[in-house]
């Protein structure tokens, strides 16, 4: 019953514009929709389900770490702050120089984030305010300030590099210089509460790595704390109001890593020359776990059901005749597709919209209360961009794999086959992920239509702090987008075939 | 499910011959002659065999510490490939059945036999001995293909990974149980199209039990809870029998886990045989 040419054009000239209006065919659609009650009730079920099954893993989720003496950045959350702290008092404005002679790691390879260079520092207090000027072998010349700010200077890697920080009021500017003479400023950053009277010198750090490793049949990240040492040369403390010169003291500054004895550090001082050895990092505390992501458990098996009825929305029409009548009523196909689409994406958006926010409200705050709070864990509030991005995505993800579903349905035409084409490269790479070495799970979470879930991430990964980031957990490297545009571009594919497939076939 | 199924064939030694070879020769006719059949068995003995050499493939001793270190269990990555291959044997173990509900083919089954707990019995054991002859094709490819895999993968038998072979006690338990893992989803899927009576209602079902379930175990941290999912997680409970090493490390022991399996699988037969007695065709 293929429509022909001469049959298309004979409909475009007939007096079938009235009737066959496309809002019409999108009402019709949805009329077959609603109608079926089994249909209601299933997506109904979806809702409950993925509500109940979210809320029920969340109560199960228990959350550890921090405690009493876990270091609280400026704005409140948790971060690191662990190095090696060669430090003088400065009072009201002035400025600290170096030149950073070596910068090399202790045992082995020195980590890409290791830090050497200057600081001026509110306390030697674990998370209080800070700037840095610093080099690292990985990055160049950094200034960064304050646990999140990290901005690039040169790309020097290499020692020696002269470094200055240089305090007026509330800002603190950074300087490189390559032969100390000509220098070059690097930025400026505001440091609202800084006290009159703070503690500038030498920092040396070196970020614990993270190393990925295979046992007993599934991939296991393991934590190594690294230490470098640094050895600085025409230390210079320079005060705008001159007084009796300090005397420099030392010390590790602490930090929620166990740093192992060994590892404190130490520092030297021998003619001009300070020998600093440190371990430790000075950022962010990484964010490992994702609440908005741990508060939608249930999606997967919602997504179950929701894609079942997009599926028979088109089979079953193919099983009862009815799309016979259908294509009697309206002969162009691809219309017809369209206004199924239309109909069904709108609904599992609506569907999936309502569960996926009823899950976020009620689970979120059952995992804050089992401890996945402030500080170790930073949980985003409701109204938070992220949040509201990966609720709404979640839901434009369950109308796109209806989508997916229904074009499956049209390429076909039999509900077991269409459903199982569609739900298992969905769900089988989540769950082997784990199994697979880190970058095939990584790849394999890429290209699959399961890429599409990353929407729902909403921790940031700092690029300057190594955090752990497993594909199983929802952490994609590739953030957000990415993954929901190859979700996007599968759903395109299939709904272009299936619409070919439709036109070119008999039904 | 086109409706290209014959009559049955005990109709054609019709009158009170009713006998059990032929009440089997009939549902072995009905199931080899619809046209889904052959490329749900191909696709069983595909997937698995595939997926089995793409996951063994992707690992290799690289990532651990050492060769030794990696506590690698060969044979059960070597049959990984069966949490592909089970699909296959789900749609056929579901289709078996409601596919003569979608077409309507079940009166007539029932009118020749009217005897139901029968007429499903016989139907379950041709589905099962189907998918245990493709399930063992299937395992007997993945070991083979993991034989050729491993040892380019720094598997070798000087770092204490012997080559698989059957006559090892533990590897023969793996392949023969994952066979039977296979017979046991096939009896889970009859079981469950027949309580469903719709393939599509069915195959969400079983899907769900077999996938969503350890992936919601797989969200749920606390130890103690993730635990008890997993051992009640009718796939993850019933892959314990592909385990080799490190038996102490499993939540079941290895059969233990099958009979978790079997538990669902002869729930779902239970719930099918009663609601088929009881309901109207």
């Amino acid at each position: 019953m293929a429509t022909t040419a001469a049959e298309r054009q004979a409909d475009r000239h007939a007096g079938w514009d009235g009737r066959d209006s496309f809002g019409r065919l999108v009402l019709a659609e949805w009329t077959k929709l609603r109608s079926v009650p089994r249909w209601a009730m299933a997506m109904l079920a979806a809702v409950v389900l993925t509500v109940l099954v979210s809320v029920l893993a969340a109560s199960g989720n228990i959350y550890g770490g921090g405690g009493p003496g876990f270091p609280v950045g400026p704005d409140g959350s948790g971060v690191r702050d662990s190095f090696y702290f060669v430090h003088q008092p400065l009072t009201g404005d002035g400025s600290v120089t170096a030149k950073v002679l070596s910068q090399t790691g202790v045992e082995g390879e020195s980590h890409e984030w290791a830090k050497a260079g200057v600081i001026i520092k509110e306390s030697t207090k674990p998370g209080s305010q800070y700037a840095a000027m610093m080099i690292t072998p990985g990055h160049g010349v950094r200034l960064q300030s304050n646990f999140t700010t990290d901005r690039a200077g040169s790309e020097a890697t290499t020692a020696p590099r002269w470094l200055r920080l240089t305090r007026s009021g509330t800002s603190v500017t950074g300087y490189e210089s390559a032969d100390g003479a000509n220098w070059a400023q690097v930025g400026t950053v505001q440091l609202p509460a800084l006290p009159r009277r703070v503690e500038v010198g030498l920092l040396v750090a070196s970020p614990p790595a993270l190393k990925v490793e295979r046992q007993f049949g599934s991939g296991s990240v393991g934590i190594f704390p690294t230490s470098s040492t640094a050895r600085f040369g025409d230390v210079a403390v320079t005060a705008a109001q001159p007084g009796r010169p300090a005397p420099w003291s030392d010390q590790a500054i602490g930090g929620p890593e166990r740093v192992p004895e060994s590892l404190l550090g130490s520092a030297t001082r021998a003619g001009g020359v300070f020998t600093v050895t440190g371990s430790g990092d000075i950022g962010p505390n990484p964010q490992d776990v994702d609440g908005v992501r741990a508060s939608l458990t249930g999606v997967p098996l919602g997504v179950v059901v929701i894609i079942a009825v997009a599926v028979l929305f088109i089979t079953s029409e193919y099983r009862q005749g009815l799309i016979r009548t259908t294509f009697a009523a309206s002969p162009r196909r691809g219309r017809v597709l369209a206004a199924k689409a239309i109909v069904v994406a709108a609904t599992t958006f609506v569907v999936g919209l309502v569960a996926s926010f009823a899950s976020v409200l009620i689970a979120l705050p059952i995992l804050r209360s089992n401890g996945l709070a402030p500080p170790v864990f930073q949980v985003p509030s409701l109204w938070d961009g992220p949040v509201l991005r990966a609720i709404t995505g979640t839901a434009a993800v369950l109308a796109l794999l209806a989508v997916l579903g229904l074009a499956a349905g049209a390429i076909l035409r039999r509900s077991p086959g269409a459903i199982v084409v569609v739900v298992v490269p969905l769900l089988i790479p989540q769950l082997i992920a784990g199994a697979l070495p880190l970058a095939a799970a990584r790849w394999l979470m890429l290209v699959t239509p399961a890429a599409g879930f990353s929407i729902q991430q909403t921790t940031v990964q700092r690029y300057f702090v190594s955090s752990i980031c497993l594909p199983e957990d929802g952490c994609f490297t590739t953030g957000p987008w990415v993954g929901f545009g190859v979700l996007c571009a599968y759903t395109a594919v299939a709904l272009a075939a299936g619409l070919w497939l439709l036109r070119r076939r008999d039904v | 499910m086109s409706a290209t199924t014959e009559p049955p064939a005990a109709a054609v030694g019709c009158g009170r011959g009713h006998t059990l070879g032929h009440a089997l020769h009939a549902e072995w006719t009905k199931l080899r002659t619809v046209p889904s059949t052959p490329w749900l068995v191909l696709a069983a003995v595909a997937f698995t065999v595939a997926a089995s050499a793409a996951l063994t493939a992707s690992v290799d001793t690289s990532l651990c510490p050492s060769p030794l270190e990696c506590h690698e269990d060969t044979t059960k990555l070597s049959l990984g490939g069966v949490q592909f291959g089970q699909l296959a044997v789900v749609a056929l173990a579901v289709l078996a059945i409601t596919g003569e509900y979608g077409t309507g083919t079940i009166q007539t089954t029932l009118a020749a036999r009217p005897h139901r707990a029968a007429v499903l019995l016989t139907k379950a054991a041709v589905v099962t001995a189907t998918v245990l002859a493709a399930g063992t094709l299937g395992v007997l490819g993945s070991l083979a293909a993991g034989r050729a895999i491993l040892p380019g993968n720094g598997f070798t038998a000087a770092d204490g990974y012997p080559p698989l072979s059957l006559a090892d006690g533990p590897t023969l338990r793996a392949a023969a149980g994952t066979v039977l893992y296979l017979g046991l989803v096939a009896l889970l899927g009859v079981g469950v199209g027949t309580a469903v009576r719709d393939s599509a209602g069915a195959i969400v079902t079983v899907l769900a039990l077999l996938y969503v379930f350890p992936m919601i175990a797989m969200f749920v941290t606390d130890p103690p809870w993730h635990e008890r999912l997993v051992k009640l997680a009718p796939m993850t409970a019933g892959l314990m029998i592909q385990a080799t090493r490190d038996l102490e490390r499993l939540p079941l022991r290895p059969w233990a886990g099958l009979a978790v399996l079997a538990a669902y699988a002869g729930a779902a037969m239970l719930l099918g045989l009663v609601l088929f007695a009881a309901r109207d065709a």
